[in-house]
């Protein structure tokens, strides 16, 4: 599952990040780990994503959102 | 100032590591990295590291003022503040590192700060770091305290944004964080000046009794491997580079110099032997870079675990509620532009009446006065030409833009510092992808509408530079509300009532023009820029603090006079200079018909250039030679070359505007109307001004402001030929 199929407010785990080295490198410093918390806190245009990851609040890009593999958090 | 604590705990004193906790979660620095004995001559040099919005600049700003300076490093082509701190214990050099989220690094900006950190071998190396970490949004920051740990370099936690953690519940315990990371932590808000006499005192303590902070845990296995890359390495190596960033380093398969190749290899596998499994699905494998990532982010974990407290946990802040709106896909847009329209309406029409205030001051009573100390001197009419028309015209330029960039910076800082220019360009973030800029380009160039030069101050907004490098060349193209002077005079006199429409399509052309060069220049000069994709942190709203947006808008606006305006004053005079000078035997010096000046005489010899677009006349290149200077010389220059008043407004060109139309019709061979068309697209695509080329310099730098000024001369050149050429066919 990617974050948009998540209803907002809805609490997610990462599970793995998929794309090219760099990108995956870039977003783990940031703290997209798996098993890092998120959720959807609001969506912009094209697909666009605010994120709550921990206490930290990141906008994503459509394309980037569809890199991110989550699953409910009580799973 | 205030200097009660802010977080529970003390102050942590020293890198003491106590308790069961500590113990599992730290290792014991190791004996082979040696700590700098003692700080280097002359004042000791501190370095701010830190995430981007964390209170880095603010802080670094509180303690300097107005004694610091920017500009690149030695070698480097990354623009870094340093300043002196005046500190109670003695003056400080400190040095303002550009924010990044990581020592691995990804841009020239956090290839510096890596390496003035690791490599003992590199200039100005810091006897201390102070990091930045945001009390509000601790993980990410203590991902970059674990590499500056590993890097052995003393340092101390300026721990910021504790106002903000506390008004969401978060509570930070300073003094164990400070006990398990070996370093003092001091809690502080820089924006209120709090905590700013502890912080004081704990920096005096740090410099004078250096000590390494401990080394974060990765894990048994990782941890094993280490060690043995550790044991491998050439000793020479390891006295340039600390020892444990070297062997994670040689571990994610980074290639550092001095080190044998076999040594190498055997890290790499050591590292390929650690992440080893199948890649999921088409990705590429793990690799040992983001196995170091999670694991130092298992450590940050344990950490926090240790010392934030939490009330209230998981309920939505009220800064989630205002992006709920701000960047919703429905509010979002429209708010976006009605905050834009905000910025263009105050840098324009705000700044007008003081730009005139600033220049009714020096053309009225400095003018008048300095007339009279130059009679009573006895100056003649040279000298008194020099001073009144070429310098004191100069700086009464330069001083007329002040207002204009001082209202820019203030605007500049008041958006970034209030968190809203991370959730604009998260909005427009799409639009601006297409000429392969990010959404937070958007604002320099929208402002460029009012005026070329507070927007090329903007493009420091962005990050990348790049990005800042692309943006400054496209905003010349960006029609200034100077152009727009002329635009009126002239079609005025030509299209009568369809004028408006003319003016019109000059704006359209202008975002053409920008949208044009801007995928041409990405398919050419800035090829190699890697679109990123958008991974934006949005930090907290915060209101902003007006003695940060002054001291922020200060530095700015000195930085922008010192080298603007020595290029300003020398282009005024020089002018005058020319246009003084008789050619030809006619008149004197400062007595001479323009036509029969050097002016003249080089206007006479450029007008052949513009025959193919259908302008090839001296009046219409003397009027294109000041548009140079500046764009509101145009109508004046015009006025003067046929020796008539200027008009009162562009309206009501009057004799000017039949003078001219004459003269096109003269050019054109008939064909006025594509010729003065071609004279607009000219002056929309040629060099705005000089003031606009002094602020390029500054952002851009000289040889890239020479490429601008030589690209935009050739495009306008070859645009206004072509509208003559393909319009002579139908009109």
């Amino acid at each position: 599952m990617r974050p948009g199929d998540f209803a907002r407010g809805a609490v997610m785990r990462l599970r793995r990040v998929t794309g090219d080295r760099r990108h995956r490198r870039r977003l783990a410093e940031l703290g997209f780990v798996p098993g890092a918390s998120l959720s959807v806190l609001g969506r912009g245009m094209h697909g666009g994503l605010v994120l709550a990851l921990g206490d930290g609040r990141v906008a994503v890009d459509a394309l980037t959102a569809a890199t991110l593999v989550v699953e409910p958090a009580d799973e | 100032m205030s200097e009660r604590p802010i977080t529970k705990g003390p102050v942590a004193k020293g890198p003491v590591a106590k308790g069961p906790v500590a113990k599992a979660l730290l290792t014991k620095p190791c004996c082979d990295d040696d700590v700098p004995g003692g700080v280097n001559a002359g004042d000791p040099r501190v370095a701010l590291v830190g995430n981007p919005n964390v209170g880095k600049s603010t802080l670094f700003n509180m303690l300097t003022g107005a004694r610091q300076r920017i500009g690149n490093w030695p070698g480097k082509t990354v623009s870094v503040a340093q300043g002196t701190w005046r500190s109670p214990n003695g003056e400080i050099t400190l040095i303002d590192l550009p924010g990044t989220y990581s020592l691995v690094p990804g841009s020239p900006d956090e290839a510096l700060t890596r390496d003035l950190l690791v490599d003992r071998g590199m200039g100005g190396r810091p006897d201390l770091v102070v990091i930045t970490v945001d009390a509000a949004n601790l993980a990410r920051n203590l991902y970059l305290l674990a590499q500056v740990m590993e890097t052995g370099v003393p340092l101390v936690v300026a721990l910021t944004m504790v106002d903000i953690a506390e008004s969401r519940g978060i509570r930070v315990d300073a003094g164990r964080l400070s006990e398990l990371i070996g370093a003092p932590v001091v809690p502080l808000v820089p924006r209120r000046g709090e905590g700013v006499a502890e912080f004081d005192r704990v920096v005096a303590r740090a410099l004078a009794a250096p000590r390494r902070p401990a080394l974060p845990v990765l894990g048994e296995d990782m941890e094993a491997a280490l060690a043995s890359i550790t044991a491998e390495v050439p000793a020479e190596t390891a006295v340039r580079y600390p020892a444990r960033w070297l062997s994670i380093a040689l571990l994610t398969g980074e290639d550092v110099p001095g080190v044998p190749e076999e040594t190498a290899a055997a890290a790499r596998a050591a590292g390929a032997a650690l992440s080893g499994g199948e890649p999921a699905g088409d990705d590429e494998p793990d690799d040992p870079e983001l196995l170091v990532a999670e694991q130092r982010y298992a450590w940050v974990h344990e950490v926090i675990a240790e010392v934030v407290t939490r009330r209230g946990a998981g309920r939505a802040t009220w800064s989630d509620r205002v992006d709920r709106v701000l960047t919703s896909r429905w509010s979002g847009p429209p708010i976006f532009l009605a905050v834009m329209w905000a910025v263009f309406a105050l840098t324009t029409k705000a700044a007008a009446p003081l730009m005139a205030g600033f220049q009714g001051l020096v053309d009225g009573p400095v003018s008048t006065g300095a007339g009279r100390l130059l009679d009573a001197l006895g100056a003649g009419g040279a000298i008194r030409g020099l001073v009144l028309n070429g310098l004191i015209a100069g700086v009464g330029q330069v001083l007329s833009f002040v207002p204009l960039m001082a209202i820019m910076f203030v605007l500049l800082s008041v958006l970034e510092d209030s968190g809203y220019l991370a959730r604009a360009a998260f909005v427009v973030d799409r639009l601006m992808r297409v000429i392969g800029l990010p959404g937070r380009a958007f604002l320099p160039l929208i402002v460029g509408f009012g005026c070329n030069v507070p927007a090329l101050a903007g493009t420091r907004i962005l990050s990348d530079r790049r990005h800042r490098l692309l943006t400054g060349l496209l905003i010349p193209f960006v029609t200034c509300s100077a152009r727009l002077t002329v635009y009126v005079l002239v079609a005025t006199a030509f299209f009568g009532s369809a004028a408006g429409t003319v003016v019109f399509a000059m704006y359209v052309l202008s975002i053409a023009l920008v949208i044009g060069m801007g995928l041409l220049l990405r398919g050419t000069l800035f090829r190699g820029m890697a679109e990123e994709p958008l991974v934006l942190d949005l930090p907290p709203y915060r209101l902003p603090a007006v003695r940060v947006i002054g001291a922020q808008s200060w530095v700015k606006l000195q930085a922008f006079l010192k080298t603007a305006s020595g290029i300003i004053v020398a282009t005024v005079t020089l002018v005058w200079l020319l246009s003084s000078i008789p050619f030809g035997g006619q008149g004197s010096f400062g007595r001479t018909p323009i036509e029969h000046s050097v002016f003249g005489a080089a206007s006479h010899a450029v007008a052949p250039a513009f025959a193919p677009s259908g302008f090839g006349d001296w009046h219409a290149s003397a009027a294109l030679i000041t548009g140079f200077v500046a764009k509101e010389a145009v109508v004046s220059t015009m006025a003067q070359t046929y020796s008539m008043g200027e008009p009162a407004d562009g309206h009501q060109p009057g004799g000017l505007g039949g003078a001219l139309r004459a003269t096109i019709e003269q050019t054109s061979h008939g064909h006025p109307v594509p010729a003065v068309l071609a004279f607009l697209v000219f002056l929309l695509a040629y060099t705005p001004c000089m003031t606009t080329v002094a602020a390029q310099r500054v952002e851009i730098g000289g040889r890239l402001t020479l490429f601008g000024i030589g690209m935009q001369l050739t495009l306008a050149w070859l645009l206004a030929v072509a509208v003559f050429r393909v319009g002579s066919l139908f009109l």
